[in-house]
């Protein structure tokens, strides 16, 4: 169980074995010490809860690293978490970078097959390459999608300041109840 | 206090660096003894916990003078407590007017 442990120790980020990787065995040799006075069925119990905990740490730790953000299971700090500034994820360029491939690669596809096609079967109505090109609908997806990245950054910022507000008035007389 | 109310491992785990500063094993075994069995954290979980709440700067690093290899102490911050009570003034509230409401009326 241990060697499994240190295994599934290297799937979180590098920064985070390093700072708690060392920490994180000697927690989990002493459990194994404890566990070794335990019947068998208690010992797999907690082995599958470690070996759990572990791949949603280190999920949970990718998620972090790469958009900033804690996802969350486990331990939000409060229930309810609202920020008062907006964080745009890391990882939204990437998402959208491999959609307008997939888009691309999408066109591409739809033209061979076009070509493909003998010119007897024109009850299909085969695409003028005049009428459809890849440049003019990627310069159209692209202002599209600023658009509606637009459109949804300013409903996401506008909600989360209104959510920010709403606590700071709600705040106020609640620490001062508390003060007393 | 924005980051009120708590979730019951970040409560427990706080409760338990109030009373002195502990390292990762012992906040573990200290709060599954709080909960009577009833919360266990994983390896994984606590160490998730323990990096946002120093992120947060509500537990800080504790250097003990005879510490092992392998072995890091965590206390908590003045902040921290200032939490931890603020949740905890917020639960005696809680348990009060609960307490009242569930008390048998007189007739």
């Amino acid at each position: 169980m241990l060697t499994l442990s240190r295994y599934l120790l290297y799937l979180y980020p590098a920064a985070h074995r390093m700072e708690f990787g060392e920490e994180m065995s000697g927690v989990l040799r002493e459990r194994q010490n404890e566990l070794g006075k335990r019947g068998a069925l208690a010992r797999w119990i907690s082995n599958g809860r470690e070996i759990g905990g572990l791949l949603r740490g280190a999920v949970r730790e990718h998620v972090r690293a790469a958009t900033g953000l804690y996802s969350w299971e486990g331990f939000p700090i409060r229930r309810i978490r609202m920020r008062t500034e907006f964080r745009f994820p890391k990882a939204t360029p990437v998402l959208m970078t491999v959609i307008l491939g997939a888009v691309v690669m999408a066109i591409e596809k739809a033209r061979a097959i076009q070509m493909s096609i003998p010119p007897s079967h024109q009850q299909v109505g085969p695409i003028q390459s005049a009428d459809f090109t890849v440049l003019p609908s990627f310069v159209l997806l692209f202002v599209l999608g600023c658009v509606a990245g637009a459109i949804a950054w300013a409903i996401a910022y506008a909600l989360r300041r209104s959510g920010g507000q709403r606590l700071e008035e709600l705040k106020a007389p609640g620490l001062q109840s508390t003060r007393k | 206090m924005e980051s009120l109310p708590l979730s019951e491992p970040v409560l427990l785990i706080l409760v338990s660096l109030a009373e002195q500063p502990r390292h990762g094993y012992s906040i573990l075994k200290n709060v599954e003894e709080m909960s009577d069995g009833r919360v266990t954290l994983s390896t994984g979980t606590l160490y998730g916990a323990l990096r946002r709440l120093l992120e947060d700067r509500w537990i800080e690093r504790f250097k003990e003078e005879e510490s092992s290899r392998g072995r890091q102490a965590y206390r908590l911050t003045a902040r921290g407590r200032q939490i931890l009570r603020a949740e905890v003034g917020r639960l005696k509230h809680l348990t009060k007017v609960a307490s009242l409401r569930i008390a048998p009326k007189e007739m």
